[in-house]
């Protein structure tokens, strides 16, 4: 994420508008910089300045991999599948190109233009004359389905590319599952996302029309550090045990796929991008509800409130498991001691979480719809999540979820710069 | 007759507990009102120590008593606060389930070859008519929890967890038909599946006679079958063709009805539970009874239900859900205790813990 450069963001946007908006934003600046050379600032001022840096703040389309892998998950997102309808191949490079020169302007925030006074506006307009960007991210994904007979692609497939099969316990939805393309737009405002999907949408109208999506939310950094990872609508928190995606040599054991090794198999455009498995798992919270807690924390292995593994006190520490081989104090069939026995040999298998909670209100039955918006990227599914997902199926917390959607998908490496755009390596 | 003297006397005590006079919802063992938490000891000025410990009295029923509340020891171990029961009190109670489950497994073939008789016959309607009776029959057993394991997925087996869906092979059984049954399949074709099931449904009597669960997982099965019961059933989900959600809640209260009726011996004198879960199970059953009586003697298919009966049975189910939640707890075997502590991490170790978290926060 580019520095909190809160100022010149606001600058450069005054700059950039049009007389119409000028007015307004002028006042934001002048009043931000008020703000800096007052000596105390009260909580509604202080608060007001915290927005005003998230709004400005950048996270960059462009890169070596996409943004919104590594990038820290941001507080909302929604996730649209796609299927192509575009008749050949030139079509559905239109498509792929505007769709990412409409996410890289974004995700930079812009202006919403002006157009003739009877064209509709260029820019639905619903953050105001300025779309701040907010730490938007747009990562955009390739299904199996996308490289079938329609567009000639099949021989650039990713090696391990194909639909999510249906694991025992699982319940998908085909109406909810997989497709042809998926973006996933993630930023800090609600309004931001929904923003940018209309925005998005509309890019690829007539190309690529929509499946399904799904929208999702972090719940807030509660403490008691900034370090405790929030928590899932099991209570429980998430995300702890994640692989640490500063250190570069770890992300290309575990993440970016490496065509350059001969054992990888994969086509030479692929290098660089990552595998995105997306599992919306439907949570029975009334059910889990009824669970006593000791139940709750055997399943997960963690103490609900700290997130401490059981027999330990803070939420980082180890669960040591090389103490307790015969699970008297974490059992064997514990969620964590599934997902990550943290032996040399399934240190491979380990995979980057960045996932969502999900709320999509209530069922014929009268219970809460809600769930986890599960999303892991990997370098190779079979050998990590794959993997992981047949060690789960042991797991008792399969009684109170369901997995009713999501899918398999490639997210390709980075667009270079403007004028590049994700997914051009399979046209070259 | 006798089963609608049983409607209309269960008709009537709903009726009773529905009395406007807010009693509705009065629980017969509820406590009407809390004391303060923390109410200094009488014992206090008499006694020095709790007997048997090194407590001083004056401490006693402050903050003892309070972690007492929390399910908190003396040593400070999370305990449970009831004594568990010996687990060989639940040898009578589960036979006593096999004896009832083998009836209902006899009952499910004979509607099993009626429903395949009425197939033969090419007449749709008796087919659902016995569809409906032998799927409702198997209901009955509550066969929650893999008891059946693999032959479940042969009787009640829903597409979704299928690769392909509704078009696998593999799927088979009372879903299977009941999709051909209500989208206009021909009734020939459905025959084969029919015969199928009778199989599966006679090697259930070996199934159950050999089946072993253990006490947490009988107790258990007291709520399991209703929350599956309310997710698929009273959802839809499981039955998106013949949309007879009604009568499966109906079967499986029935099964409820009949483990909580097995494990009364056990709960009596053990919390409240007994007489909230009675309640709660008559309420629901008084209100199937009303809604039966409305439709003219036969449950209506979800879509046939009004949308205030389709909220009540939503809320009676979840009433009898959060007052069943407690028959685990209460039918407990086993001591849960605190899992032992992880040996205390050395400083050093604690030292690369802070500076990790400090890496997390963005700290320097």
């Amino acid at each position: 994420m580019s520095p909190l450069d809160r100022r010149q963001f606001l600058s450069r946007s005054a700059a950039m508008l049009s007389a119409g908006g000028l007015g307004a934003l002028a006042g934001v600046v002048a009043e931000a910089d008020s703000h800096s050379s007052a000596p105390q600032q009260s909580s509604v001022e202080q608060s007001r300045d915290t927005l005003a840096t998230e709004l400005a703040t950048r996270v960059s389309f462009d890169g070596p991999h996409q943004a919104g892998i590594l990038t820290a998950a941001q507080a909302q997102s929604t996730l649209v599948a796609l299927d192509s309808i575009a008749p050949d191949r030139s079509t559905l490079i239109v498509a792929l190109r505007n769709l990412s020169e409409r996410a890289r302007s974004l995700a930079h925030g812009d202006t919403v233009g002006a157009e003739e006074l009877d064209d509709p506006p260029p820019d639905s307009g619903i953050l105001g004359p300025v779309n701040a960007p907010d730490q938007l991210t747009v990562t955009i994904a390739f299904g199996a389905s996308l490289f079938d007979y329609r567009y000639g692609l099949q021989a650039l497939k990713p090696k391990g590319l194909e639909a999510m099969p249906n694991f025992p316990h699982d319940d998908l939805d085909p109406t909810r599952s997989h497709g042809d393309v998926l973006i996933s737009v993630c930023a800090g405002q609600r309004d931001t996302v929904v923003h940018t999907v209309r925005e998005l949408m509309r890019s690829v109208v007539g190309h690529l029309t929509p499946r399904w999506s799904i929208d999702g939310f972090k719940s807030a950094r509660r403490g008691p550090t900034p370090a405790n990872n929030p928590r899932n609508l099991f209570a429980f928190r998430d995300g702890t045990a994640n692989p640490d995606v500063q250190d570069a040599s770890l992300m290309d054991e575990l993440i970016w796929v490496q065509p350059a090794l001969h054992s990888s198999g994969e086509p030479a455009w692929a290098a660089g991008g990552t595998y995105q498995v997306v599992r919306t798992i439907r949570m029975h919270v009334e059910f889990w509800d009824r669970v006593g807690m000791f139940e709750q924390q055997n399943m997960i292995g963690r103490y609900r409130v700290t997130g401490a593994p059981l027999g330990a006190t803070s939420e980082f520490e180890d669960p040591r498991y090389d103490l307790d081989p015969e699970g008297k104090r974490i059992p064997l069939i514990a969620h964590i001691r599934l997902a990550n026995p943290r032996t040399p040999p399934t240190a491979n298998q380990r995979i980057l979480r960045r996932g969502y909670n999900y709320e999509r209100g209530i069922d014929e039955a009268g219970n809460l719809d809600q769930g986890l918006l599960f999303v892991a990227f990997n370098q190779d599914i079979q050998r990590q999540f794959a993997t992981i997902q047949t060690r789960l199926q042991a797991e008792e917390m399969t009684d109170y979820i369901t997995p009713v959607g999501g899918g398999y998908f490639f997210a390709p490496p980075g667009s270079r710069g403007p004028g590049d755009w994700v997914g051009s390596g399979l046209f070259v | 007759m006798l089963g609608a003297i049983v409607a209309l006397a269960a008709v009537t005590l709903v009726g009773a507990a529905l009395a406007p006079d807010g009693s509705s919802k009065a629980r017969p063992f509820a406590v009407s009102r809390l004391a303060p938490k923390s109410a200094p000891s009488p014992l206090a000025g008499r006694l020095s120590k709790v007997y048997g410990t090194n407590i001083p009295a004056s401490r006693y029923g402050t903050e003892i008593a309070d972690l007492e509340d929390e399910g908190t020891n003396l040593a400070g171990e999370q305990v449970s606060e009831l004594s568990p029961l010996p687990a060989r009190l639940f040898i009578v109670p589960e036979n006593e389930y096999r004896a009832y489950a083998q009836r209902w497994i006899a009952q499910a073939v004979s509607g099993a070859s009626l429903l395949r008789h009425a197939l033969g016959a090419g007449h749709r309607a008796a087919a659902q008519l016995a569809w409906a009776t032998t799927w409702s029959d198997y209901l009955h057993l509550g066969a929650v929890y893999g008891l059946f394991a693999t032959q479940n997925q042969a009787i009640d087996g829903v597409p979704g967890v299928l690769p392909g869906g509704s078009a696998s092979p593999r799927f088979v059984g009372l879903h299977r038909i009941e999709m051909g049954l209500w989208t206009g399949a021909s009734l020939g074709s459905l025959i084969g599946y029919s015969k199928l099931l009778q199989g599966a449904l006679e090697r259930l009597h070996n199934v159950v006679a050999q089946a072993q669960f253990t006490p947490l997982e009988y107790a258990t099965r007291s709520h399991e079958i209703i929350e599956d019961a309310q997710r698929d059933l009273l959802s839809g989900s499981e039955v998106p063709w013949s949309g007879q959600g009604v009568l499966g809640i109906a079967a499986g209260l029935a099964a409820t009805e009949e483990v909580f009726h097995t494990l009364e011996p056990l709960l009596s004198g053990r919390e409240n539970t007994e007489g909230e879960v009675r309640s709660e199970l008559l309420m629901l059953r008084g209100l199937l009874a009303s809604i039966d009586h409305r439709h003219h003697g036969s449950y209506p298919s979800l879509a046939q239900l009004g949308s205030y009966e389709h909220e009540q049975l939503n809320g009676y189910v979840a009433g009898a859900l959060s007052a069943l939640e407690q028959m685990p707890g209460t039918l407990e075997t086993e001591v849960r205790r605190s899992p032992p502590k992880l040996p205390q991490p050395s400083t050093a170790e604690r030292a690369k813990e802070r500076a990790e978290e400090r890496q997390a926060e963005g700290e320097p």
